[in-house]
């Protein structure tokens, strides 16, 4: 929550998403991305708990190697729910934008 | 509290499949310097969601598969009627009639056939348990019998108290009775459903032999019918008892309309369902199909 307690876009299932779609990760690497690019510090069970998730509904997958530190990848059905939920949040931030006329489109 | 020991928060399949992997991800953030305590914090929490999660995803699937349901459902409502029903029948006055007296021995009648029917069941398999338990199965039902013997004890404890306040004799009756009264029958309907669960999640494990396996699904199948019986004889004696009762007259009537409808079919297809499975087997052990499900399902 920001100070204004307005929500951010810290949903830990999109921001898996957002860290796999540049290529496959494994637990760590992509809790270090998601504070880098979003600036949200994931536990280890919220970001476990995404994943579990997310493996579910066949949005991410598991790949082969180390079993202690196994890297995920996105698949095309979860590509396509994140450009779907990105979409969305374009259309809100451009609506936003333009109402305040901070952003001409 | 040691990373490891955080994963007893979650659920055992759980465990099983991401276990190492947020293990691994614990040790990261602490050689990090992460704080432990906030790590831990992150880690329960999340485990009890997944138990959450997973207990939402059991009831679903109870509610979504009708015979399984069925089953447990009848088992506990046949529990329940015969454990409260034997003990707080009211025996029929002098100037009752004598067709409530008949109504009150069908009741009876039913609630005994009813338990013949749990018993039977319970009997068919017991060889069976006895070389699960003998094979070194103890372990895994040990849990759910503990558990189950729990709130047996409870309820006992609880009937004990219960029956030294003298209840049926008091007019003002205390909150601390009727409390007392509400956590008994609470202990006595976990208790006899847990046993339900136990029964039902061992008989996953047995090794059942056709013969049994038929009969079991036949006693599966007047079980449900011996049940509704049971309710509709019981609404329907109690009507009897209270003629203001219209509710339970009409409840009587709808069941026992139903005992008449659905049974015949739900019988013949379980015979039909045995004799298949006998002759299929032709004399040769079979092992019990829902404990041999490709995808079936985890225990926690």
């Amino acid at each position: 929550m920001s100070p204004s307690g307005l929500r951010r876009p810290n949903d830990p299932p999109l921001l898996i998403l957002v860290s796999l779609a540049d290529g496959p990760k494994h637990g760590h690497a992509l809790a270090k991305d998601i504070e880098g690019f979003a600036g949200v510090r994931l536990g280890p069970g919220a970001l476990y708990g995404a994943i579990t998730r997310l493996v579910e509904r066949g949005l991410i997958e598991p790949l082969g190697g180390d079993d202690r530190r196994r890297p995920y990848r996105i698949t095309p059905p979860g590509s396509a729910a994140l450009a779907e939920a990105l979409a969305d949040m374009r259309r809100v931030t451009r609506a936003g934008l333009a109402r305040l006329r901070l952003d001409p489109a | 509290m040691k990373p490891a020991s955080l994963l007893r928060w979650y659920p055992r399949a759980w465990r099983e499949r991401y276990g190492e992997e947020l293990l691994a991800l614990i040790q990261d953030n602490l050689a990090e310097g992460r704080r432990a305590w906030r790590l831990q914090l992150s880690v329960i929490w999340g485990g009890l969601g997944e138990r959450g999660r997973q207990a939402r995803h059991a009831a679903t699937a109870v509610f979504k598969r009708p015979d399984r349901s069925d089953k447990e459902g009848t088992i506990l409502a046949a529990g329940l009627i015969c454990g409260f029903g034997l003990g707080g029948f009211p025996s029929p006055s002098s100037a009752t009639r004598a067709w409530q007296v008949v109504a009150l021995d069908a009741v009876l009648a039913a609630v005994a056939l009813t338990g013949a029917l749990v018993l039977a069941g319970g009997l068919a398999a017991l060889p069976a348990l006895v070389r699960f338990l003998r094979a070194g199965g103890w372990p895994k039902i040990r849990r759910r019998v503990g558990w189950a013997a729990g709130a047996t004890a409870a309820a006992a404890g609880g009937l004990v108290l219960v029956s030294d306040s003298d209840w049926p004799a008091q007019r003002n009756v205390s909150w601390t009775l009727l409390a007392g009264l509400l956590v008994t029958g609470l202990a006595m309907a976990g208790a006899i459903g847990l046993w339900s669960a136990t029964a039902t999640a061992s008989a996953r494990h047995l090794t059942l032999t056709p013969r049994v396996r038929a009969a079991q699904l036949v006693l599966g199948a007047v079980l449900p019918t011996a049940v509704r019986a049971m309710v509709a004889t019981f609404a329907l004696w109690w009507a009897a008892m209270h003629p203001s009762s219209i509710t339970l007259l009409v409840l009587g009537l709808v069941n026992a309309a139903m005992v008449i409808v659905l049974a015949p079919g739900r019988i013949g297809r379980a015979v039909r369902l045995g004799r298949r499975l006998r002759s299929a087997a032709s004399g040769a052990m079979i092992i019990n199909p829902s404990a041999h499900r490709p995808h079936g399902r985890h225990r926690a």
